[in-house]
């Protein structure tokens, strides 16, 4: 063989080694989501459904390792039942989701749902888990009219809708940081732009006016643009709308313009990745609102005794939404442990519990499937850490 | 909006620069191959990574000043430049020069390029993950001066000054060095080039080597400015960049400099006045724009006529 044969024959061989190793690494995936051990316990399925790919994907990781949590528990206390979960990768995508429901929904395996986890591609599927009752528990979908549009039994979520959190915020603005204009920054996306939609408007009525309104874009790292209005227009808060990575360098580019004015973002913010973004001083004093209770292990009680089990079991600190996903998969559990194994009578479990004790809160869920506790929770960057500041009813006072 | 102007400027002047500097590798490169060497956003990436791990290795964990900081700076920017310039090279060994042996038509070498591109940032992925690391802050951010009540901050004049003095030492140095005549031998006609004596192969790595000082010093400065890298951060100044030698004349050292400071410019005037959102459309309209009348771009004259 001549020297260029030698090389072309390696390249050959280094191509094919990749296309092995990629092929190996996807059957390992599958045994460790779709295995099932011969123990004489029964097997069910819990379906995982939302984005762990794509751009949005971080909720979607923090809930599935919530459930990851949820199950190892209950396969390691379980005496009648092994319980897996399969995972339906929908990227967030409404357009991707009935495709993934057309997997799920036939599996007859699957008893209940975890999520989906954004609102868009819930509705999507709705219809069709309605007609197999096939019961859902999002952790995360907080669209005003899931419940009602269309009026499904099977919908369920253990997080108040927008319409509750906005008048939580608009009282903690108006009561706490009585600010006397604000500016409104946004990422472009349907998040973004919608997440502070509804308290801008009940801002309003109380005559807080939107000073400024401009867009950043999420791809890009220059954000003078935006700061540079917002400085202009010399606000008090400031509301962003859109993800932690660029929350945190919004914040920054301010801080170092400057600003002062309060910075003020929403669920999607709450992630120690802000702080790499905004820096320890960068980040300083930002707030965070969020429907959820982030569990650190500093916090003790059930959440820190989560977030401890959470390290041990996907070796990670628990995300937004993460002690959300633990209590939507521990309902579901609770109720095939009493028997309930098969879909129509989950299902008829969900819709008559009376009431969960749950790390997040106490759970009871309405007729139609909203859950009757309201809380916003408020966080600040301090220190370069994120802290749970409390209830922001109780903050406004 | 009009007090905002002189503000909206400074910023704008400030990104121009990183993408002027980043624009010369892609003009020269093109200018010496016809090459458009996707690849280059990866040796920015490549620079900024290099900054920060030079941070690490001096022990950055707060702000510097006087001799420290003018040390640690050098240090930086310089480790960068080597970094940069190194991976060029070696890309353009491994990856171009075997194409350009065989005669291999520039769609390959296009391709390839795209292929390089990816590959970098999958490395860098794989080995540093694909979220956000942050910079120590270096420099300490003050107000030096105000232009007509805009504040001019310590990181922009760097930034500026930084830029604009590597644009005019590159455009010196092809201008008027035995080095540079090569390369705008080469520009102008390879094979009566090769004729006259001039080694195609080393003024080739030149180039590359050339390139990445400059986007390596651009990553380190834009390190040091935004304080933040991840495997996919040269996307879009890579782009941009792209845009700007495209604004400029492609292949014009001078058009390189001139097209980035004013796409800089052009963007951030246009997200004031339109909006943030708009801040693509506009610079890319205008790109059109200067297209449809100056097909060749505003300076549209080739490296090989660059004038001594």
């Amino acid at each position: 063989m001549s020297r260029k044969g030698i090389w072309r024959g390696l390249a050959v061989l280094f191509a094919a080694a990749l296309v092995l190793a990629a092929c190996g690494s996807d059957k390992k995936n599958d045994e460790a989501t779709g295995g099932s051990s011969n123990t004489g316990k029964k097997a069910v399925t819990l379906a995982f459904v939302g984005p762990l790919t794509g751009p949005n994907a971080n909720l979607g990781i923090n809930i599935r390792d919530g459930m990851q949590v949820a199950v190892q528990e209950a396969n390691e206390k379980s005496k009648k039942y092994t319980y897996t979960i399969k995972d339906f990768d929908t990227q967030g995508d409404p357009a991707q989701a009935p495709g993934q429901a057309a997997k799920y929904i036939p599996d007859t395996s699957i008893v209940g749902i975890v999520g989906p986890t954004y609102s868009g591609e819930t509705r999507a599927v709705l219809k069709d888990l309605q007609a197999n009752q096939l019961v859902m528990i999002s952790p995360s979908a907080t669209n005003v009219t899931l419940n009602s549009d269309p009026a499904t039994d099977v919908f369920h979520r253990v997080i108040p809708d927008d319409g509750v959190q906005s008048q939580g915020i608009a009282d903690y603005v108006t009561k706490k940081l009585k600010p006397k204009s604000v500016a409104l920054i946004h990422d472009n996306s349907d998040y973004g732009k919608g997440l502070w939609e509804g308290v801008v408007k009940l801002l309003d009525q109380a005559g807080i006016k939107v000073a400024v309104t401009d867009a950043v874009d999420p791809k890009g790292q220059n954000y003078s643009v935006a700061v540079n209005k917002v400085k202009d227009a010399k606000v008090d808060l400031v509301f962003y709308g859109g993800y932690y990575n660029e929350a945190g360098r919004l914040k920054k580019q301010l801080t170092d313009a400057g600003v002062t004015a309060t910075f003020l973002s929403g669920d999607g913010s709450l992630d120690p990745g802000f702080v790499v973004s905004s820096g320890t001083a960068g980040g300083e004093g930002a707030l965070i609102s969020c429907p959820c209770r982030l569990a650190t292990a500093e916090l003790g009680g059930d959440l820190g005794a989560f977030a401890t089990k959470y390290k041990e079991v996907v070796n990670k600190t628990p995300g937004t939404y993460s002690s959300e996903a633990y209590d939507a998969s521990n309902i579901l559990i609770q109720g095939i442990e009493a028997g309930n194994d098969t879909r129509p009578k989950l299902l008829a479990y969900v819709e008559g519990l009376d009431s969960y004790n749950g790390i997040s809160k106490t759970i009871q869920f309405n007729p139609d499937g909203n859950v009757k506790a309201g809380d916003v929770f408020v966080y600040q960057v301090k220190g370069g850490k994120i802290v749970e500041l409390g209830k922001a009813s109780e903050l406004a006072g | 909006m009009q007090h905002q102007f002189w503000q909206v400027t400074i910023d704008g002047l400030t990104v121009g620069s990183i993408y002027a500097l980043i624009a010369l590798g892609y003009t020269m490169v093109y200018g010496v191959l016809r090459l458009i060497n996707f690849a280059h956003s990866e040796i920015f990436m490549i620079g900024v990574f290099a900054a920060l791990f030079t941070m690490h290795a001096l022990g950055v964990d707060s702000e510097r000043t006087g001799l420290a900081l003018g040390g640690t700076l050098v240090a930086v920017v310089a480790a960068a430049m080597v970094a940069s310039a190194t991976a060029a090279l070696v890309m353009e060994r491994i990856a171009y020069r075997p194409l350009r042996r065989r005669g291999a038509p520039r769609l390959a070498a296009l391709i390839t390029a795209i292929g390089v591109s990816f590959f970098l940032q999958e490395l860098f992925a794989a080995r540093y993950g694909r979220d956000y690391l942050g910079f120590p802050r270096l420099l300490k951010r003050e107000t030096l001066f105000k232009i007509f009540g805009a504040e001019v901050k310590t990181q922009m004049v760097l930034v500026i000054v930084g830029a604009v003095v590597l644009a005019i030492c590159l455009d010196r140095f092809v201008a008027g060095s035995r080095l540079g005549r090569g390369i705008r031998a080469t520009a102008q006609d390879p094979e009566t080039a090769a004729l006259m004596g001039v080694n195609i192969d080393r003024v080739v790595m030149l180039t590359f080597v050339l390139g990445g000082l400059l986007a390596g010093a651009a990553g380190a400065l834009f390190g040091i400015f935004f304080e933040l890298a991840r495997f996919d951060i040269g996307f879009l100044p890579g782009i941009k960049a792209f845009t700007a030698a495209v604004l400029g004349g492609i292949g014009n050292i001078r058009g390189a400099l001139i097209g980035g400071l004013l796409l800089g410019l052009l963007e951030n005037w246009g997200g004031t006045v339109l909006g943030g959102q708009w801040i693509d459309v506009f610079a890319f309209t205008v790109l059109v724009v200067v297209l449809m009348f100056r097909p060749t771009g505003l300076l549209g004259e080739a490296l090989g006529r660059a004038r001594a």
